[in-house]
């Protein structure tokens, strides 16, 4: 976010109005004013669909901006809504797919219901960003720390850990301790060919393996992921 | 306050992480309230043998740097109340820890606990100083071999110039039927070349190498003669006066086990 607390972000539908949250409206309002006048011309007689996030507004307030905003610009504003889902998918994933053991918590697999659910998790939470390539087995004692994303091309055993800003795959057995988002970004994933972590972290959420001996997880690619601040694990493969 | 104890051996494998768990376990079964500390940094197992791995959040190092409280690093067991673990750090080494931070450490945990267990770790390096710095007692662990004694008679001496005095023997993994072949030394042997008190002998029991695997320790077993010891062991901490285990008998035939269980004496 920009020092001043609001980003115009133009698009191919219109524009998007970004709001820091922290502001009060009148601050918004008088940085709102600011970015026209220094637009200047450049809306001029022009028909938008404006969209806003990173803040709520209620109806007197998108009132009073879309005033500004013809009276400033001369232009004609076609809507004013809230942009709700980045990417229009739904990822509401119902509660009843879920099993819970002991605090760990796996979709059931065999519905298949829900296919289209894990598609639209992978992609809503699909980041560019600097990523860390590490060859070779990660072994006890050993720390891979990085604040981009790390993609492990080995295994990582019991012992070891892994630390990222970002996403971590492990392109082998994942056996060791592993933290996404370590900065608080509850976005991270965590995937491996064969997930079976003594511990998995996601932003400030923990989770562990079951206590029973008998446990096994799935021989699947597995991913973990975040979700109503629960850290969920589900294979990533399609569904066959 | 409570008292600092000193697991140590000098030699590696000789038991003294299966003796730290066995007896902090031993200790809490009997109401105690116990803190286990490893404090082998970069080559941590205590955690393993108690099944408190995946568990862990902070540890030593964290509470040493300032980057968690005491509280939150101290990892609670599954099984026993009153027992926790302070795990050492994995991806770090011993230097990372200095003897006065050891010192302040273990003054913390004594205002909190009964019994404060030290799982030193193999060596007599900077490890060895951090782990006995603090340590109001100490157990030598050590098996009957001619290695592992010549390094144990070196850990009690460098123990006595650290002005702790008279530490407490423990003589693990013994053969009954090796010794009576004279295939092994025997207590008295081991006993006669350190000239120390014992504290308890633990009979070798393919039972702790089951119990490791599975992260529980042998003493909850109440069949096991391993953990028959290590129960005497902790008895005779808090200052019963238990006799040693008779290992005689356990490895002889039948009859004499008949005999036993009828109550008839020779």
């Amino acid at each position: 976010m920009s020092d001043n607390g609001v980003i115009f972000k133009a698009t191919k539908d219109g524009l998007i109005i970004i709001m820091n949250k922290e502001l009060e409206f009148d601050e918004i309002y008088n940085e709102i004013n600011k970015k026209l006048i220094s637009a200047g011309n450049f809306f001029k007689g022009a028909s938008l669909g404006v969209k806003y996030r990173g803040r709520k507004l209620s109806e007197e307030e998108i009132k009073i901006i879309c005033e500004l905003m013809t009276q400033k610009t001369e232009t004609t504003i076609s809507s004013f809504e809230e942009e709700t889902n980045n990417l229009g998918f739904n990822t509401d994933i119902k509660e009843e797919n879920t099993i819970k053991e002991n605090g760990f918590i796996k979709y059931d697999m065999r519905k298949e219901t829900y296919s289209n659910d894990i598609k639209s998790i992978l992609h809503s939470r699909e980041e560019e960003g600097i990523t860390k390539f590490y060859r070779g087995t990660v072994r006890s004692g050993q720390l891979i720390s990085y604040d981009g994303n790390i993609v492990i091309l080995g295994d990582v055993n019991p012992g070891a850990e892994i630390q990222a800003g970002g996403n971590i795959i492990v392109m082998g057995w994942l056996r060791g301790t592993v933290h996404a988002g370590m900065y608080g970004n509850d976005k991270a994933i965590v995937a491996s060919l064969s997930l079976q972590p003594v511990q998995l972290r996601i932003a400030n959420i923990i989770t562990r393996p079951p206590d029973e001996q008998k446990y096994e997880s799935p021989s699947v690619p597995e991913i973990a992921f975040v979700k109503d601040n629960m850290i969920f694990i589900e294979s990533f493969l399609p569904q066959k | 306050m409570g008292e600092v104890i000193v697991i140590t051996s000098g030699k590696g494998g000789v038991g003294k992480t299966t003796t730290t768990a066995n007896v902090g376990v031993g200790l809490a079964m009997r109401n105690k309230k116990v803190a286990l500390v490893d404090a082998d940094i970069g080559l941590r197992n205590l955690d393993l043998v108690l099944g408190l791995e995946n568990r862990i959040v902070f540890d030593l190092v964290d509470v040493v740097e300032g980057r968690c409280k005491l509280r939150n690093a101290l990892v609670k067991d599954k099984r026993f109340d009153g027992l926790y673990l302070l795990p050492a750090a994995q991806t770090r080494d011993k230097t990372a820890v200095k003897p006065e931070q050891m010192i302040k450490l273990c003054n913390d945990l004594r205002k909190e606990f009964d019994f404060v267990l030290i799982d030193c770790p193999a060596g007599i390096e900077q490890g060895f100083n951090n782990a006995v710095v603090a340590a109001d007692r100490a157990i030598v662990v050590t098996t009957p071999e001619v290695s592992a004694v010549r390094d144990a008679d070196r850990v009690i001496g460098l123990l006595e110039a650290k002005e702790l005095r008279n530490p407490r023997l423990l003589i693990n993994r013994i053969r009954n039927d090796m010794v009576r072949r004279g295939e092994m030394m025997s207590i008295e042997d081991v006993k006669d070349i350190l000239a120390v008190d014992i504290i308890g002998i633990v009979p070798d029991d393919e039972k702790i190498v089951i119990s490791t695997n599975r992260g529980e320790p042998v003493i909850t077993d109440g069949k096991s003669l391993a953990g028959q010891a290590y129960n005497n062991i902790a008895r005779r901490i808090l200052g019963e006066d238990v006799p040693l285990l008779d290992l005689e008998g356990h490895d002889e035939g039948f009859m004499l086990k008949l005999k036993k269980f009828l109550g008839i004496k020779n």
